[in-house]
């Protein structure tokens, strides 16, 4: 927020004129005006005069100053956002600021700092009188679990920061997964039995295998593993992960808009598959799973004669 | 060639052929072509030795020779190929595949072949019908006839092929011990494959009647002078003189590969889809060149015309195991056109790279559990993916994510591929990203089944060392069993010497049993994987040439 250092005399009743008249053209225009609008619409007035008229407004936290491609914006402040702030002093509402357009993803102290200009300790001080107030709040972020961002208080964290229904208290629960992986499996599997046993021609028996992933996602909920709600792309980013244990294939179809379960007209099916070769011949040997293959030599210190795996496998 | 493979061919030849041959092999692989006179003086070995191992060598077709480098005149230079003394490691596997495709008497002619080299086809006959008559009933005998059409049946499937021929003009009549019809002829630098002579899978007349005659066990001891005796007797010609024949390995691996599609096209969708897939095999194993990347197109028609008799498939339901074949992501069958009801070809190195990527994945699994096979997978699939983005995709925590990642990358099983944004190389300002090379994988993995099967070759050693003098024992004490029961000896004497071995040497002698056998199929087990994965190397060596 630039100083102005110059100062002209200039009437009162008149400032307050310009005054009303940017105000009005803010209410016009919600998404901004630029020096330029308020150029064209008081052509008479002074860059001087019109400077010191907007800083007033600026200190007075009537008027927001955002910058964008074509230069300085000017906006309205909210009536809300302007009430809640009252009482505080410009440090205080610069923080605000800065959280604010942080948004959902929320801002970390340091770069709080950074932007603000403001030392350490001052900015530690703003933020603990803001969160007293409820106006903001903090939110540990499950990147980095010692890492606490601050957002407004009434936003609701973004993915990222909580990790979505995958998280709970920054720890990832590794167990729920692995149980929703085995429980989406077990449906499929059961799916593709049924479809096998039909005695159906083989391209219907195929067919009747696959589950769209609407279909995973209520068998699901109606089985109430979850506490939390699960969406949709939830429970494919958990079959997603079957595909990579290579247990289950996808293919994407199209489907008329409005059916069920159906994203843009597509639909995403799964099915379970077999696997194509059973553990490979290497791995059924000790030094197929060997901790100490590179060391072991005939002759050495860990050696094929000498192999304690070897022999605890051949006394199997 | 690695020192694995270099330490792996040494257990095979001693086992094999004794362990001079496997000084003089050995020392061949090492150090390339070489001539005799260079041979004797870096192995110091004396020179009747090693004429004799490169005889062995080279009747096995181990070993090649060819007119040295400088030019007519030079002295011949021998040359070791460490890819067939790899093959020893395959005998059981091709014996047990003639043995399942042509009975007995093909796996004794296969097996007989393989233990000489090479034989002309009389002898082979003559053997193999002597040795399933010594195995029959008193009083049965087998008649060469039948011999003779399994062992034409054999080389019509092109499983046996003749020998080439050696030119005359043979210049190392003087230094080398020349054997009739080795693999080799020394006029030409490079050797040339028996495939090169129009006539390598024509059988010759032989004129060959009479039965397989019994050896009774008595006479095992005048053995030696009998064969030499009989082989005077049998001198008369039979008409194949200098015809000698040998297995084609290669036909062998073909079958072994279409095997291999065969039963993973079973485990992966079902019994009849593999039987399409056979047939399909089958219809072009002869049209289709050993190194081509798919067969020649066959329409439906002529596969539902090709269909085994007793498997009822209608035409509409093959139409839909075609399509179906054709949808799987493993793509071990391609549609090429739609004339003649379409078309379709069985994508042979298609389907060697994805049994290949699963032998690697099964490999990630039972080695580092199922959520590094997850990771592992995942990077397969995607190609390039940064630490996070591994998380992301697998659900894995981040800690142990990274814990496997990072074991992954130390056994050289994934990549890290660094980009950075700055050419400072700054940590902060670079992208790392993990992949994995499927084709140098393979070929690591390659190398840690050769160094496997050494290891295994070597607990067989120790452990029958360990007890060599339980087995002497064992063997002296059956030799008396045996000479006692033939001369007619009474009951308690047998059980008195039967009881030389004391409970405790039995069950030991038990134990070594179970633990010889479970190393020996162990050995042929590993060989699985060695013949896929070195399949899929050499098929994408082919391709990508």
């Amino acid at each position: 927020m630039a100083d102005v250092k110059v100062k002209k005399e200039c009437d009162p009743a008149d400032a307050a004129l310009i005054e009303n008249r940017i105000k009005e053209l803010c209410q016009q225009f919600p998404q901004g005006i630029t020096d330029q609008v308020i150029q064209n619409d008081m052509p008479h007035l002074e860059a001087t005069q019109r400077a010191m008229v907007i800083n007033k407004l600026l200190s007075l936290g009537q008027l927001d100053l955002l910058r964008n491609s074509s230069g300085l914006l000017y906006r309205m402040k909210d009536a809300q956002a302007a009430s809640k702030m009252k009482g505080s002093d410009n440090q205080e509402k610069l923080v605000y600021q800065i959280i604010e357009d942080a948004g959902n993803k929320g801002i970390w102290t340091r770069d709080m700092r950074f932007k603000s200009n403001l030392p350490l300790t001052e900015v530690n001080k703003i933020l603990k009188n803001l969160e007293s107030k409820k106006l903001i709040k903090a939110v540990k972020s499950v990147a980095a679990s010692k890492k606490k961002v601050y957002m407004l208080y009434n936003v609701q964290p973004d993915r990222s920061v909580t990790g979505g229904a995958w998280y709970s208290d920054q720890d990832f629960e590794s167990e729920f997964v692995e149980v929703l992986n085995q429980q989406c499996f077990k449906f499929l599997q059961s799916k593709a039995e049924v479809a096998r046993d039909s005695k159906q021609s083989p391209m219907i028996q195929r067919n009747s295998s696959f589950a769209t992933s609407h279909e995973v996602w209520k068998y699901i909920s109606e089985l109430g593993i979850s506490k939390v709600d699960l969406s949709m792309e939830d429970i494919e980013t958990i079959l997603n992960t079957l595909i990579y244990d290579g247990k289950v294939e996808m293919t994407i179809i199209a489907a008329k808009e409005g059916t069920v379960g159906s994203v843009d007209g597509q639909m995403k099916l799964f099915r379970g598959v077999n696997p194509v070769i059973q553990p490979t011949g290497l791995v059924k040997t000790p030094c197929g799973l060997c901790p100490v293959f590179d060391e072991c030599h005939e002759g050495g210190e860990i050696s094929p004669s000498r192999c304690i795996y070897m022999t605890e496998w051949l006394n199997f | 060639m690695t020192a694995h493979e270099a330490r792996l061919c040494g257990l095979l030849l001693r086992e094999h052929f004794g362990e001079v041959v496997e000084k003089i092999g050995t020392h061949l692989l090492r150090s390339g072509a070489q001539n005799l006179r260079t041979i004797v003086n870096e192995s110091g070995t004396p020179i009747d030795l090693v004429k004799k191992s490169l005889c062995v060598l080279m009747k096995h077709g181990a070993c090649i020779f060819s007119v040295g480098r400088k030019g007519p005149g030079s002295p011949v230079e021998y040359q070791a190929s460490c890819e067939r003394i790899l093959g020893i490691l395959r005998y059981p596997r091709y014996i047990y595949t003639a043995k399942t495709l042509y009975n007995d008497t093909g796996e004794l002619i296969v097996e007989e072949l393989l233990q000489r080299g090479h034989m002309t086809m009389s002898s082979i006959v003559k053997m193999v019908a002597d040795r399933l008559t010594h195995n029959m009933e008193e009083g049965r005998s087998i008649e060469y006839k039948e011999v003779v059409s399994t062992f034409s049946k054999l080389v019509e499937t092109h499983f046996l092929q003749r020998c080439p021929p050696v030119s005359e003009a043979v210049p190392a009549v003087s230094t080398a011990p020349t054997i009739p019809g080795a693999a080799a002829a020394p006029a030409s630098t490079a050797p040339p494959t028996a495939e090169s002579f129009p006539d390598c899978y024509t059988v010759p007349d032989v004129s060959l009647v009479g039965r397989g005659k019994r050896r009774r066990s008595g006479e095992d001891a005048v053995m030696d002078q009998g064969t030499t005796k009989k082989a005077k007797m049998d001198g008369q010609t039979h008409g194949d003189e200098g015809i000698y024949w040998q297995v084609n390995f290669e036909r062998f691996h073909l079958h072994f590969r279409d095997q291999t599609i065969i039963s993973a096209v079973a485990s992966k969708l079902d019994q009849t889809s593999s039987e399409i897939v056979r047939t399909m095999l089958r219809m072009s194993e002869v049209t289709t060149t050993p190194s081509a990347s798919c067969t020649q197109a066959l329409s439906a028609n002529e596969i539902f015309r090709s269909l085994p008799a007793n498997y009822s498939i209608s035409r509409p339901i093959l139409d839909q195991y075609l399509s179906l074949l054709v949808d799987d992501p493993m793509e071990f069958v391609g549609k090429t056109g739609d004339s003649g009801g379409g078309m379709y070809v069985v994508n042979l190195h298609r389907a060697l790279t994805n049994l290949a990527r699963a032998t690697l994945e099964s490999v990630v699994q039972e080695r580092f559990g199922s959520r590094s096979a997850r990771i592992f997978r995942l990077l397969l699939r995607k190609r390039h993916l940064e630490q996070k983005q591994v998380e992301d995709f697998a659900m894995i925590p981040a800690k142990e994510a990274k814990d496997m990642l990072y074991t992954l990358l130390s056994e050289n099983l994934v990549l890290l591929q660094e980009i950075p944004k700055t050419p400072d190389h700054a940590p902060s300002r670079t992208f790392y990203l993990y992949t994995v090379n499927q084709l140098s994988t393979a070929r690591m993995l390659l190398q840690h089944c050769y160094k496997t099967v050494a290891n295994l070759i070597d607990r067989r050693l120790f452990q029958t060392k360990e007890s060599k003098r339980l087995l002497e024992k064992s063997q002296r004490i059956e030799a008396i069993m045996a000479s006692l029961q033939a001369s007619g000896a009474e009951p308690e004497q047998l059980t008195e010497v039967e009881e030389m071995i004391s409970a405790p040497e039995k069950q030991q002698l038990e134990s070594l049993r179970h633990h010889i056998n479970k190393l020996d199929s162990a050995e042929n087990q590993v060989d699985e994987t060695i013949f896929l994965l070195k399949s899929y190397v050499n098929s994408t060596a082919k391709t990508t040439r």
